[in-house]
């Protein structure tokens, strides 16, 4: 008892020191010292916050290799251009304030992976649908944010693209579409149903802002269409 | 529920909880500090809609100000304990 009630007293005497006026530091000693330590602070946090950006940190979980080892036979692994495409790029938002969220929700993984949720290989495929699901209705709703941090229609020389995929481009750009609509299973490989889970994700969500994409868009095949006329 | 704690966290660690923090830090009424929160708050989700206001999530918005609010309000009572005028 005596031993607790000595350790709130340093508590108590500690709070009083740390609110009382510095009266041997100088207000520009303060200012200076509390600006370093917040670039330190701010540093470090960022840091450790990009340190879980990477793909080994991701693989670190043993139950995040079935995907890797998928990943690694597509273009995004392996390509003429040698640009890659790593877990976080297409997973984690690069937005500071998405990416927060996104960080305190993966919380989720570390307590399914302590519980084993996806532990064996078997369980893994059971909740494969329900994960591609998860992936699939933040794209839609983030209108593919994190693939468009490297393509954007915009971009696209149709003229030097299969003639398919400039045909189904200008449709996607005409009716508002997004990446993820038609480039399932990008990365990974699909399990089965996923046609319908994915009709169904489409239905309760719908295409974001449908009648203003289209009159941005309208503009835009408009201009493209003259250029092609040209 | 996670994506609402993460949408805290994330306010707490963006404009809304440091910027407001900052401005609560620069006043002595309780009153102003609010409502400073509350236009920090309001401002950092028109930016992430930018400045289309169809495009403006109701709950991101709320939880946006409800952060901006507190933080200044912290700042504003660190400033009548750190600050003796
Ligand atoms: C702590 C171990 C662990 C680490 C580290 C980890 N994961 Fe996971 N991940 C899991 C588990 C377990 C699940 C299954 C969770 C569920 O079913 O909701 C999962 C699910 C996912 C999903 C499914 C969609 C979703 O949101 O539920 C994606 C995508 C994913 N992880 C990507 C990543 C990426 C990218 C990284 C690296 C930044 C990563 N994971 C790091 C364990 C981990
Ligand atoms: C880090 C940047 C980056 C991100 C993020 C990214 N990609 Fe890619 N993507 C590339 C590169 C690089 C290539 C290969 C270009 C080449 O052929 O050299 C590519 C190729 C492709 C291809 C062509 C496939 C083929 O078989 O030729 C498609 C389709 C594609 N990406 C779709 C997507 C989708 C959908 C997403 C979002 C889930 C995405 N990309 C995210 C960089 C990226
Ligand atoms: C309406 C469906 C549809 C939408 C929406 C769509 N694509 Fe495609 N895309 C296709 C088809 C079909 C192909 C050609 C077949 C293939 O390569 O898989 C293609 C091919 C590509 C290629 C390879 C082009 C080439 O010539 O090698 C890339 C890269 C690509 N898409 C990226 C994207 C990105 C990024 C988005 C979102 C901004 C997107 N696509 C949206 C249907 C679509
Ligand atoms: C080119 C973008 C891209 C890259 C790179 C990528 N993923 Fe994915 N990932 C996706 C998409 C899109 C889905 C949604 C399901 C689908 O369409 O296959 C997905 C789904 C998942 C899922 C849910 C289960 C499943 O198979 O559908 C997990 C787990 C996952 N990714 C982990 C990873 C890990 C770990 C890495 C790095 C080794 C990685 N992803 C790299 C685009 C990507």
């Amino acid at each position: 008892m005596a031993n607790s009630s000595d350790k709130q007293n340093r508590l108590q005497r500690l709070w009083t020191w740390f609110w009382s006026p510095a009266a041997v530091l100088s207000v520009g000693f303060t200012l200076i010292a509390g600006f370093l330590a917040g670039i330190l602070f701010w540093g470090g946090f960022h840091w450790s916050l990009e340190m879980t950006n990477t793909e080994e940190f991701c693989v670190s979980c043993h139950t995040m290799e079935t995907n890797l080892g998928e990943y690694r036979e597509t273009v995004h692994y392996n390509n003429h251009s040698g640009v890659r495409a790593i877990c976080s790029d297409c997973h984690v938002p690069k937005e500071w304030q998405h990416k927060v969220q996104a960080k305190i929700v993966a919380v989720k993984d570390v307590y399914h992976e302590a519980i084993g949720s996806i532990s064996t290989p078997e369980k893994y495929e059971e909740r494969r649908l329900k994960m591609a699901a998860a992936v699939w209705k933040k794209m839609k709703a983030s209108d593919s944010r994190e693939c468009r941090n490297c393509h954007e229609f915009e971009y696209m020389d149709f003229t030097i693209q299969e003639r398919r995929a400039a045909a189904e481009h200008q449709r996607a750009i005409d009716t508002g579409m997004t990446c993820i609509d038609c480039h399932q299973g990008i990365a990974h490989s699909l399990p089965t149903g996923y046609q319908e889970e994915y009709q169904k994700i489409s239905e309760a969500l719908g295409v974001p802002k449908l009648g203003e994409e289209m009159t941005f868009s309208e503009a835009k095949s408009d201009e493209i269409r003259t250029y092609l006329d040209q | 529920m996670l994506q609402i704690l993460g949408m805290i966290g994330a306010n707490m660690l963006s404009l809304p909880g440091i910027l407001g923090l900052a401005f609560g830090m620069m006043t002595r009424k309780w009153g102003f500090a609010a409502l400073g929160g509350a236009l920090i708050g309001l401002l950092e989700a028109l930016l992430f809609a930018k400045f289309d206001f169809s495009q403006i999530d109701a709950i991101e918005m709320v939880i946006s100000i409800l952060i901006g609010i507190i933080a200044c309000l912290v700042g504003c009572a660190i400033r009548r304990k750190g600050v003796l005028i």
